[in-house]
């Protein structure tokens, strides 16, 4: 058997099993029920809340990126590290105080949570159809991953648009059939091969090409002074750039809302304890940002045309890998694109729902409700499909600054748990500038002052208006904010 | 300890915590030589930090007073 046939047999063998996982995952439970669906009875274990959110750091950005930036602009790929690890601290309470209001309302999504203490219609759409654009972004990267690897991986045999169709259309099987938990479940086999596979590839690229770490850094340091440092002649970024990336990117983190409703999904006990080991899992990235280090000295970024492309080149190129590894490597790079689609699949679904058709037909029952959420799933699926196979590059340009905007939702998210004087129109006064002004900076005027990040400056124009808008306004009826703010003393009274 | 206390110590340390992440004190292991473990300065330096933050969320785990209620 040929080195691609092995990749092929492996891959399909792999989405057979993901497949399998997925819809037994769901058996037994009650497949009408809407908070099954939704938040899986608001009661999974720690290992599996771990994977959940561990999909979110090995995503197909995981395999493609992380070696993509180490590759194509060095030191500051540090900041992929530095930024998961501080993103999920706040979730420590955040998370636990969340999952209570959740339980007593009985909320599943981020729309229902601001919608809950604001009690605002166009607050909830717009938070609605922000996410849901971001997240077909976001969608379309992992759809392409899917595609990119099923390419390189059978030497081009299996075109673009059956690839992303074939793994794709498994995730949102099992998403539509088995809702949360299945692709719960699917992530915990997902999350283990992937970090068995990411080590061994890791080490394995690193030993082949340099011998030894040691010899593969100084090497980069004799020949590309300034590469491994940051701020200096020869890096690829500013210290401002940096340190406000880091920021930004930690503050969004659990802003997205697929992973702000893993708060509802998991007890208080399972939440802390993801919290507490999430820094060791971020550390699980190592090999694959030494991976992109290994090719630095391979190829250069112009020949290699796409820096995300670097590990799969190397992996088919460079290794002389046994068969079973190499599919291994496949099926364990799908993994990563299927472990995140499959979450967010889901939670746009949700949102939009929840966000949308809630708000323009109110008293569905829950069948109903239940009926669009999976319409919903396959609807959201095609769509990611067509922008990820069809869509011109300017749609995914546009949506970019999509991506950005999710840490706008961070002062409203955080005033409805602490700030008893926020109101809805400061809420969506400064959504709105930090939404415009993040755009602004980040298509139009990309030279920011100072190099701060767009979604930095965003955030301070955000948090001004919203300050400034909520005092100038009605505060809100007590009731409303007691249940958020002071939910804690309320159930020890 | 109390459960105010608790929340505003963990918070204070967390924010501490960052600072060796982020300019100006990550200027400190800008640099890639010492190579330690056959790791760049800066990248010991992140995985360093990210071993302590580990630590020091364990700590707060265990003096959690939410804890000791069994929750």
């Amino acid at each position: 058997m040929e080195q691609w046939q092995y990749a092929l047999v492996m891959m399909i063998g792999y989405l057979i099993i993901a497949l399998g996982i997925g819809i037994l995952s769901g058996r037994g439970r009650d497949s009408s029920s809407l908070t099954e669906f939704t938040v899986a009875g608001r009661n999974l274990n720690l290992v599996v809340t771990w994977f959940l959110m561990g999909g979110a750091i090995f995503s197909a950005f995981a395999f493609l990126g992380a070696p993509g930036w180490a590759f194509s602009r060095g030191a500051p790929a540090l900041y992929i590290l530095a930024y998961l690890v501080f993103g999920i601290v706040p979730w420590y309470f955040t998370g636990p105080k969340i999952g209570k209001i959740g339980r007593k309302l009985g909320l599943y999504s981020l729309v229902g949570f601001l919608k809950g203490r604001f009690e605002s219609k166009p607050l909830s759409m717009l938070i609605g159809i922000i996410s849901f654009f971001a997240f077909i972004q976001y969608l379309a990267i992992q759809i392409k991953g899917m595609a990119i690897i099923f390419d390189v991986m059978t030497e081009g045999r299996i075109p673009f648009w059956l690839g992303a169709l074939i793994a794709y259309a498994i995730v949102v099987i099992y998403v539509a059939t088995g809702g949360l938990r299945a692709a719960a479940w699917s992530d915990v086999f997902q999350g283990f091969l992937m970090i068995v596979v990411s080590w061994t590839v890791g080490i394995m690229v690193v030993n082949k090409l340099h011998g030894s770490t040691k010899s593969m850094f100084q090497n980069i340091i004799d020949n590309k002074p300034g590469f491994l440092e940051i701020g200096v002649e020869g890096s690829t970024m500013s210290p401002m750039a940096f340190t406000t990336l880091i920021i930004v990117s930690g503050l969004g983190l659990l802003m997205w809302p697929h992973l702000f409703s893993r708060s509802y999904s998991s007890g208080p006990k399972a939440i802390k304890q993801t919290v507490l080991a999430y820094p060791i899992f971020t550390l699980f990235l190592l090999p694959l940002l030494l991976v992109g280090f290994a090719g630095v000295s391979v190829i250069s970024v112009n020949e290699l045309g796409d820096p995300d492309q670097i590990l799969p080149y190397l992996v088919t190129t460079v290794l002389d890998l046994p068969g079973v590894v190499y599919g291994l490597v496949g099926a364990a790079a799908l993994a990563a694109a299927m472990s995140s689609s499959d979450v967010i699949t889901h939670s746009a679904s949700l949102e939009f729902t929840d966000g949308v058709i809630r708000n323009i037909k109110k008293d569905l029952s829950d069948k109903t409700v239940l009926l669009i959420m999976r319409t919903a799933v396959v609807m959201v699926g095609a769509l990611a499909y067509f922008v990820a196979v069809f869509g011109g590059q300017g749609l995914i340009a546009l949506l970019a600054g999509a991506y950005g905007s999710i840490v706008q939702f961070a002062p409203g998210v955080y005033s409805a748990l602490y700030w008893k004087r926020a109101t809805a129109p400061g809420v969506i006064a400064g959504l709105l500038t930090g939404f415009v002004v993040n755009i602004y900076f980040q298509m139009i005027q990309t030279n920011t002052p100072l190099d701060i990040h767009a979604g930095i400056l965003g955030l301070i124009a955000n948090i001004a208006v919203f300050v400034a808008v909520s005092y100038a306004t009605m505060p809100q009826k007590v009731d409303t904010v007691e249940q958020y703010v002071n939910i804690d003393e309320m159930e020890e009274a | 300890m109390s459960k105010k206390k608790f929340q505003r110590a963990y918070w204070i340390s967390m924010l501490f915590l960052l600072l060796p992440f982020i300019f100006p004190l990550f200027e400190v292991a800008n640099r890639p030589i010492p190579l330690i473990l056959g790791l760049p300065f800066s990248l010991f330096w992140v995985c360093l930090w990210t071993f302590i933050t580990f630590f020091v969320i364990l700590i707060f785990y265990f003096i959690d007073p939410e804890r000791r209620k069994g929750r």
